[in-house]
């Protein structure tokens, strides 16, 4: 199932959330600049 | 069709199913389920007289619901082998017998309810694929109300309510009152050419095949008046123009703009419909007996199955990708697998009947020879260095490799059906795979010579063969700008890079690193692009533990028809380089370098220990 994941273009700068499924390999580029260096951003487990 | 169940050389297998195709270009092993038919097929005459007696009555799938069949019937006239079949899911006659009429008027006792499925392997050198295509349901495009007024239909219920051998025998007829209509309706590009619903491609096929229903109109009923109601007729085929031309001159009337809505009056059940001529801007309502929705074509539901068991491609439009779009047009990406007809995309019969030659002689060119050449590309196994993880078995795309994971044997490589991308190279964590003509020597070397000099002045690509390289090659041949002090480094795939050869040079003192390939749909190599995508996003969380900016980094996607993209990129990543500090890159090039002893020292202590 498709869920909402933070992403940030390493182009730009440029955050923005989009849908993500895990282990589904889909091509993604940055709303703001079309540039492919899209980062998905893990949220950091608390200690 | 009948040619072809005549043919000595040709085995036709009917209501039949691909369960599993496994091997490689010229080693084929298909399995086949050959549903049971309850009829022997070579007995059968289709007389017709098992029919006269069967009692159940079923709509008629090849008439679309407009007709009635039997449990027992012949799916269509032409059908080959010319035997009836026995649908068992309708038949009253089987566990336990209630029925059995069937049985008892053929005299010929063709009827076998004990008929079983069979599993036949066959093992075949080539496949062509030729799967057809489904039509587009306009059920969910409201504005038109297909299922909500009778008598709009789509082009494909009105092929066969014109059709001699269909439902009315050929007789035009409205569902409604079985009245000959006055006036009939097309409209065109339903569920094509649509971002929103439908699909965004064109259909190909429609505006010819609405051109033509128009002139059979004409011919058959002139007294019957026809709008066509279109976007943009595309008669672009030989004689086509003369056909559209013959069309409005036998009184046809074409009007520019699709209706928005269609309602019915109640008391006559004729349609009324709404639409603006764009050439006149004028909107006008049409008062007209029948609609004919001119449907688009979409991709069978079960290609999903298909393109698994062979390993296929799909473009954006859900249909089979072909290994090139000019130079291969009717090959798949895996070797000895061709394409014909709409399985490649919406065609009519003439690119149909051409492209099935041009795949039949392809065939026959791989099959008559007896052997394949395979480029000097493909990869090569240490089976010194292989500990049978079998992680390149699991990322290559053509299912190349084997490699027995249990008994530990070193993978093998099947070099026929290795089309050398790469990818089981980069991601063998054992460096026990290499690729003949980009061996990691040679890649390395590339990357040692490009930033002999000046190294913090220069961006580091790489760029695939079939998509980036070419997409650079016309940035330039377009003379487009952009800076001149990307180094270009060219693998068959982005696949192929591995992660050691980027580590490396960020170690010599790289600023940049770019790595670019094909977009997913256009993947030369299947699915290998995702294992790029995947290696890149795992760098990019190593770098950041390391401390280097994973923006430095960079991934692209360039087809080879993006000259402009590619010289946008290029400037984007420089004024990244610009701001590459030289105490940034000398940080870059300790840590990795400490990073890199750090793993060796593990590697020789794990290896002493293994000694001891």
């Amino acid at each position: 199932m498709a869920e909402e994941a933070k992403f940030k273009c390493l182009r730009c700068g440029h955050g923005f959330t989009a849908p993500y499924t895990p282990k589904v390999a889909e091509e993604r580029a940055c709303p703001k600049c079309d540039s492919n260096s899209v980062r998905r951003l893990k949220e950091k487990k608390d200690s | 069709m009948a040619d072809a169940g005549r043919h000595p050389n040709i085995e036709l297998l009917t209501l039949s199913e691909v369960q599993r195709v496994d091997g490689y270009v010229g080693n084929f092993k298909v399995t086949v389920l050959k549903k049971a038919r309850y009829v022997d097929e070579k007995e059968c005459t289709a007389c017709a007289d098992c029919l006269e007696v069967c009692p159940v009555v079923k709509p008629d799938e090849f008439n679309l619901g407009l007709s009635t069949r039997k449990a027992i019937y012949q799916e269509f006239p032409q059908a080959v082998p010319a035997a009836f079949v026995l649908n068992m899911e309708d038949c009253l006659g089987n566990e336990p017998i209630a029925c059995g009429k069937c049985l008892e008027a053929c005299e010929k006792r063709c009827i076998d309810y004990d008929d079983q499925d069979k599993e036949i392997e066959l093992e075949v050198g080539t496949i062509i694929v030729a799967t057809g295509m489904e039509v587009y349901d306009p059920t969910e495009l409201d504005e038109f109300g297909y299922t909500q007024y009778e008598n709009v239909i789509t082009s494909l219920e009105f092929e066969r309510l014109i059709n001699s051998g269909g439902p009315t025998e050929g007789h035009l007829i409205r569902l409604t009152d079985r009245k000959q209509p006055k006036t009939v309706a097309f409209i065109q590009c339903v569920g094509s050419r649509c971002e929103k619903r439908g699909n965004p491609y064109c259909s190909n096929i429609c505006c010819m095949n609405t051109i033509k229903d128009t002139l059979l109109i004409k011919d058959h009923w002139p007294e019957v008046q026809c709008k066509v109601f279109y976007m943009d007729i595309r008669a672009f085929g030989k004689g086509f123009e003369d056909l559209y031309k013959r069309s409005m001159a036998a009184g046809v009337q074409y009007i520019r703009g699709i209706p928005g809505d269609i309602y019915e009056d109640p008391k006559t059940k004729n349609l009324i419909l709404t639409a603006e001529d764009t050439t006149t801007s004028e909107l006008k309502k049409h008062e007209v007996d029948m609609v004919i929705l001119s449907i688009g074509v979409v991709p069978p539901g079960d290609m999903d199955n298909t393109q698994q068991q062979l390993t296929l491609q799909r473009s954006a439009d859900g249909f089979f990708l072909e290994a090139h779009p000019k130079l291969k047009p009717v090959d798949a990406a895996t070797q000895g697998i061709f394409f014909a007809g709409c399985a490649e995309g919406p065609k009519d019969i003439k690119d149909s009947v051409t492209q099935a030659g041009a795949a039949a002689a392809r065939a026959n060119r791989l099959m008559r020879s007896g052997e394949v050449t395979v480029e000097a590309i493909t990869s090569m196994v240490d089976p010194e260095l292989c500990t049978s993880c079998g992680i390149c078995a699991r990322v290559c795309p053509y299912n190349a490799i084997y490699v027995d994971t249990k008994k530990k044997t070193p993978a093998v490589v099947v070099e026929a059906a290795c089309a050398g991308c790469g990818t089981c190279s980069a991601e063998c964590p054992f460096g026990a795979i290499t690729m003949r003509h980009f061996t990691d020597e040679q890649i390395m070397a590339q990357i040692e010579a490009i930033l002999a000099e000046n190294a913090q002045d220069k961006i580091v690509a790489f760029a695939c063969n079939w998509c980036s390289y070419p997409g650079a090659d016309l940035a330039g041949t377009s003379r487009l700008q952009y800076p001149p002090n990307a180094r270009l480094i060219r693998t068959m795939c982005s696949g192929r890079v591995d992660e050691r050869f980027i580590l490396k040079a960020f170690k010599l003192g790289a600023p940049i690193v770019l790595v670019s390939g094909c977009h997913f749909t256009d993947c030369h190599y299947i699915n290998a692009v995702t294992w790029t995508q995947k290696r890149i996003e795992k760098l990019w969380d190593k770098l950041e533990s390391l401390g280097i900016r994973p923006e430095r980094l960079q991934l692209d996607w360039v087809s080879a028809a993006e000259g402009q993209k590619w010289a946008r990129v290029m400037r984007e990543v420089e004024q990244l380089r610009e701001a590459v500090t030289a105490k940034e890159i000398e940080h870059t090039k300790r840590v990795i370098t400490e990073d890199m002893l750090k793993k060796r020292t593990k590697k020789v202590k794990a290896k002493a220990e293994a000694v001891a």
